[in-house]
């Protein structure tokens, strides 16, 4: 579903945030993506929703070169991603309904249908009684939930959140991971940046573990402290490059009551 | 053909081209004075000068009035025998007196003010007429008749009215160029004050054209509105200009009138103004967006 081939990246020119990325995710799989402030989750995550273009390497997601396609193609591919973004990036002048509609007005969908399907979510969000409000007069936590109701609402191919439960109360994230998880069952595969450890071990899925721009994978119930050299940098044999895929592919985590993966 | 989608923050809240409607209307006014301007030159003094292009005037000025009779029956005999001339009739006095008006006033045209005997000329437009000929001929009668073909002078004003018409579409054109210009700003400053939410419409799967279309509806109405206000401001100044000559013109020079036809294409001004915001900032629009990821 997601293929990375030594992928670097750089802004303009800086150094590189990303180095000699290498992974490869299976359609339905359920990582999370780790790493302390810094390290690259965000830009790695803007590759994976097509905001960026790498500077090196090769991404194939969909099975299409996504770093040859042309500008004209990349929308019908993003709407097949669904990303909760860390600032949420909701379009103040427009109600909580009409932020989750967006996608679906995007795709073409039809106005009664749309506005049923969306009411329905944001009510299962917990948003029932804030759905004519504006994202100024909604709190964090709310934002949130409208922020991830939008990225859901298609129920996509790949579902992408960055710190999708920083801002809520913990009954409301182990909701908001659950609904993750139910679409992750559902085939979604799905990437999730967080620096809640509990959240990660509660899940118990594969890590992609960021640090200084590189890429580690740390297999469910492992600790990072427990890998060899990881403060010393010495990464080689925990790196995904090219020639290593095959040892370094990412399946889908078995989770309780994963039959339908 | 992409569907439109409400995305963009209402108008009154986008501070980037907020005044718009109002900038254009002020252009849509200047193109419509200069066009007009330019429609009433044309239409005026086209008819006033195709009315002199096949007339002749000839002026028989000898004082003695027997004498000055005597010519003037010659001159329309040899006149009426010239291949070419159609009519030729002598003006009467009191049409001579209404062409002296203008200068002299009503009534001041006395019995003993000397006024030359004026023959009103018609000559065929098929046929052409050896005026220096015909001229030789006259003075053959007396050197105190004198033909005027109007050329002279009727020359140098057409080349003026052109010099003014073409000046009255090049301030049009120019007018169209800042609105072009006007309009491509104002879609770059309102694209620069929604680059967000552009970028989250394109996270979200909007193609350019979704983004365009956006943009280009909001740019129709603009034109539209501006070019409603700019025309009705231009027909009351039409209107006033035409009510203030009326007052002042008595005789000197034609009233101008405002055309029908004219005024009908007057009325295609503001969907002018429209399509042409519209498509600009469609244009404007897709070429910046190209430039990003």
């Amino acid at each position: 579903m997601i293929h990375f081939d030594n992928i670097g990246m750089r802004y303009g020119m800086g150094s590189e945030v990303l180095k000699d990325i290498s992974f490869n995710l299976k359609p339905g799989s359920l990582h999370f993506l780790t790493g302390p402030s810094g390290a690259g989750k965000t830009s790695l995550l803007k590759l994976m929703y097509l905001a960026q273009r790498p500077s090196r390497g090769k991404i194939t997601m969909f099975n299409e070169d996504v770093t040859a396609a042309k500008r004209e193609n990349l929308p019908k591919l993003r709407r097949r991603i669904g990303v909760v973004f860390q600032d949420f990036r909701l379009l103040d002048h427009l109600t909580a309904v009409e932020n989750v509609a967006l996608p679906l007005r995007i795709s073409g969908g039809k106005g009664a249908e749309i506005e049923e399907h969306v009411e329905e979510l944001l009510t299962w969000v917990g948003l029932k009684g804030r759905m004519k409000s504006r994202p100024p007069t909604l709190s964090g936590g709310e934002k949130q939930r409208v922020a991830i109701a939008r990225a859901v609402i298609k129920r996509p191919d790949i579902l992408l959140a960055d710190e999708p439960t920083g801002n809520v109360d913990p009954a409301i994230a182990k909701r908001i991971m659950h609904l993750f998880v139910e679409l992750n069952k559902l085939g979604t595969t799905t990437v999730i940046a967080t620096h809640d450890m509990s959240l990660v071990e509660e899940i118990g899925s594969d890590r992609l573990h960021l640090q200084e721009g590189r890429l580690h994978m740390i297999r469910a119930g492992e600790n990072v402290s427990n890998l060899p050299n990881l403060n010393e940098e010495k990464f080689d044999s925990l790196e995904f490059d090219s020639g290593k895929l095959d040892q370094n592919e990412f399946g889908p985590k078995p989770i309780a009551g994963d039959d339908m993966l | 053909m992409t569907k439109a989608i409400h995305f963009l923050p209402d108008e009154k809240n986008h501070e980037a081209t907020r005044l718009l409607p109002y900038v254009m209307a002020v252009m849509v006014y200047l193109s419509a004075l200069a066009l007009m301007g330019s429609m009433m030159l044309h239409k005026g003094f086209g008819d006033w000068t195709q009315s002199l292009s096949n007339r002749l005037t000839v002026q028989v000025t000898t004082a003695d009035q027997e004498t000055r009779e005597t010519q003037v029956r010659q001159v329309m005999q040899l006149l009426r025998n010239t291949p070419g001339i159609e009519h030729v009739r002598k003006l009467n006095e009191v049409e001579i007196e209404q062409l002296l008006e203008p200068w002299l006033g009503a009534g001041n045209v006395t019995s003993d003010l000397p006024v030359p005997d004026i023959l009103d000329v018609t000559v065929s437009r098929a046929l052409k007429i050896n005026l220096d000929a015909l001229n030789a001929q006259i003075s053959k009668i007396s050197g105190n008749i004198h033909l005027d073909d109007h050329q002279q002078w009727l020359g140098r004003f057409l080349r003026l009215m052109d010099m003014v018409e073409y000046t009255a579409l090049g301030i049009l054109l120019l007018v169209v160029m800042a609105t072009i210009c006007m309009v491509i700003f104002g879609t770059k400053a309102g694209m620069a004050e929604n680059r967000e939410t552009i970028a989250i419409m394109h996270h979200l799967g909007a193609q350019d054209s979704m983004v365009a279309r956006a943009y280009q509806n909001r740019f129709m109405v603009y034109g539209l509105k501006g070019g409603v206000i700019g025309l009705l401001l231009a027909f009351v100044t039409l209107i006033s200009l035409i009510y203030l000559s009326r007052d002042l013109a008595s005789g000197l020079v034609k009233v101008p009138e405002l055309p029908m036809f004219e005024v009908g294409i007057l009325l295609v001004v503001p969907i002018i103004a429209a399509a042409i915001s519209m498509l600009t900032a469609r244009i404007t629009v897709m070429r910046d967006l190209r430039r990003m990821v």
